[in-house]
């Protein structure tokens, strides 16, 4: 029989290399770089795509380990692909310009094949046929990715305090107005923050701009800080502080941010498009997500499957309403997707007016003087007297 | 001569406390001074570039000194000053207790302050938004009970420095717990038995000992304060925004690496230099008790 004896000194040697091989296990780098990844795949992701609701079945049915991290700003996103995690994700979702005018030039993302896909496309809401621009490389060539989440954003009013026609007649003039001061909040996604500053300015946010713009949006942006109640970047908190009565709009938000308080029961909280506004003839803006395939250069093979598999029905609409915020997707063109939406779940997501509001927005872009802007926006922000 | 001093350096390699410093010292270069050198590298290259692998500039030191960044870095030094006195006049009493008069019970004191650490920080400072918030359970429970509508305690300066204070309570107390105990009984009575009052004692004796708790205590809620966010975030509104914001910021939003970096290290040299200055007044060895 073999009789395993521990001494101190062999004790201390086992310590050392179970220590050193657990810390070569904790790499993922390492291990991932020489490992099969035939039934695994990496998801980085606006919160949603991360939901267990969402990936359980997809784990299920291809028999894969499926890791998922929810993202919390598209910059950091990207960031963090250029920083090397190309190696980490085959998955990515972020808002609709990065693909086409960043990723994909900065090749962190692949092209997936056109004719797997195309046929998603064509059963979409009628905006999003193909080729849609956002989806396609700047030649109208490759395909990027697939869209499904979208929505207007604008900004978000309660109801009962400020009407949704004025609201929607005053566009962004309404931070402007000194009767609002110390009555708003802003939901500080700064890069939002910037464009919607712009358009209170009466500027296109999309275009190159003359030195009196940028000066313009400075001083709009200061106003615009100085009037503010609260500051912060967590939807919660804010429509919290809308409800309770602490603010009576805020700026910078939509039904991507006031669906949970509507689904909840606060109808009052409603995300308003403006009417009119500077972008020929447009006052706001929808966000229209992407999800990508990334660079990976020991790629899972499940990552197209996965896109695929988003595209169905049921899960269509779990991603529509997974934990968090709840969106209107691009799916909801084909009515059997549509039809498994309830009364409540269309009012959140506010159905009735998404056409409208569609109608009145222009697709969220690269802003060319953005760099510049921000260190205007920045500034307002240090600066803002209290 | 060279012969000499190669075995000089390899006897000196096989030291066991060279050997033992070994895996540690590693783990700090590739860990701690490795990141470090990287950040220092980033702060001078070009704005709004990725790579290391250009002419050094000077640019982002010079903008963040035109710029008003000035303001996030009072707001972060006058929040961490304010912090470090509020939590002195807080922790003394309390770590008084506990070092000299609760006994048995200083065990039970102890594990009531060190438990909430365990909860995220972010939590907690949401505990106190529901608390605060205009009809929330302060506002509330002083309308149902006086009439009072006291709102308007969120999203202020105040705010914040309850959120701070409440945080890093338990990084003054602890240290000062251990500076407190180090203050000899006897030296006490002996200061008594020759007249010296309840304050001189406390004054001449009790403080000059306990000091060095209260310096690490000091330096390390200074230094965390410097460096935080979530209070201001959560609790402030951004009433006031922290220089660690703008370092977010500047890496995330406005996809300036360098000027983050820039700032990061401006940051680090400021926490660093008075980080150094107090610890010149403190003797280490004798506060853990080697001498």
């Amino acid at each position: 029989m073999l009789k395993y004896q521990l001494s101190r000194r062999n004790f201390l040697q086992q310590t050392g290399v179970w220590a050193a091989a657990a810390s070569f296990g904790g790499l993922p780098n390492l291990a991932y770089a020489a490992s099969d990844r035939s039934k695994e795949l990496n998801i980085y992701c606006w919160e949603g795509y991360n939901s267990d609701d969402v990936l359980d079945p997809f784990r299920k049915e291809f028999a894969a380990k499926v890791r998922a991290e929810g993202l919390t700003s598209d910059p950091d996103a990207v960031n963090r692909l250029r920083a090397g995690e190309t190696k980490v994700w085959d998955i990515i979702n972020v808002n609709n310009p990065w693909a086409r005018e960043m990723m994909y030039p900065e090749g962190l993302i692949k092209p997936i094949p056109r004719e797997r896909f195309d046929p998603y496309y064509d059963k979409m809401m009628p905006a999003f046929k193909p080729p849609y621009k956002w989806a396609m490389d700047a030649k109208g060539k490759d395909l990027l990715g697939m869209t499904q989440r979208f929505g207007p954003f604008s900004f978000v009013v309660n109801t009962d305090k400020i009407s949704r026609k004025m609201a929607e007649d005053q566009g962004f003039k309404l931070f402007l107005d000194p009767a609002m001061k110390g009555r708003y909040g802003i939901l500080t996604y700064d890069n939002w923050n910037i464009y919607h500053m712009c358009i209170a300015a009466d500027i296109d946010p999309f275009r190159k701009h003359t030195k009196a713009e940028i000066t313009k949006f400075g001083e709009v942006a200061k106003q615009i800080f100085n009037g503010a109640k609260n500051l912060t970047d967590d939807l919660v908190a804010m429509n919290l502080a809308l409800i309770n009565g602490e603010i009576d709009a805020y700026f910078t938000g939509g039904t991507y941010t006031a669906s949970p308080a509507r689904l909840d029961g606060a109808k009052n909280i409603r995300g308003i498009t403006p009417n009119s506004g500077p972008m020929g003839g447009k006052g706001g803006i929808v966000w229209i997500e992407l999800t990508s395939v990334v660079n990976n250069p020991n790629p899972s093979p499940l990552a197209e499957d996965f896109l695929e598999y988003v595209q169905r029905p049921d899960v269509s609409k779990k991603v529509a309403f997974a934990e968090g915020t709840y969106n209107p997707v691009t799916q909801m063109g084909s009515q059997e997707v549509l039809s498994t939406f309830s009364k409540e779940e269309l009012d959140a997501i506010q159905w009735d007016s998404l056409e409208q509001e569609m109608a009145n927005s222009v697709d969220y872009d690269i802003n060319p003087d953005y760099a510049e802007m921000y260190e205007l926006y920045s500034a307002a922000k240090r600066e803002r007297k209290t | 001569m060279a012969k000499t001093s190669q075995s000089n350096m390899s006897s000196w390699l096989k030291q066991p406390g060279v050997l033992a410093a070994l895996p540690a010292s590693l783990f700090l270069l590739i860990g701690f001074a490795g990141p470090l050198l990287l950040v220092v590298a980033y702060s001078f290259m070009p704005s709004k570039t990725f790579t290391l692998l250009q002419a050094p500039t000077i640019e982002n030191y010079s903008s963040i000194i035109s710029d008003s960044y000035y303001i996030s870095f009072f707001w972060s030094l006058a929040m961490a000053l304010t912090t470090v006195v509020l939590l002195f006049i807080i922790c003394y009493p309390i770590a008084y207790g506990m070092a000299k008069l609760f006994n048995k019970w200083a065990n039970l004191v102890t594990a009531l302050i060190a438990v909430p650490i365990l909860i995220s920080e972010n939590i907690r400072l949401f505990g106190w938004v529901l608390i605060l918030l205009k009809n929330g359970v302060f506002d509330g429970s002083m309308q149902s009970l006086f009439g009072l509508s006291i709102s308007g305690l969120l999203f202020t300066v105040p705010a914040i420095t309850l959120g701070l204070v409440y945080v890093y309570l338990p990084f003054m107390l602890f240290p000062l717990v251990i500076g407190i105990s180090m203050v000899p009984e006897t030296l006490k009575e002996a200061a008594s038995d020759l007249g010296a009052t309840r304050w001189q004692i406390f004054r001449e004796i009790e403080l000059p000992l306990s000091m060095p708790g209260l310096m690490i205590g000091g330096i390390l809620t200074f230094v965390l304060v410097l460096g935080s966010l979530a209070e201001a975030k959560i609790l402030g509104g951004q009433a006031i925004v922290m220089i660690a914001d703008d370092i977010e910021s500047a890496f995330t939003f406005a996809q300036n690496w360098p000027k983050g970096s820039a700032l990061s290290v401006l940051l680090i040299a400021l926490s660093g230099i008075i980080v150094f200055l107090l610890f010149r007044r403190v003797d280490l060895d004798r506060v853990i008790g080697r001498r």
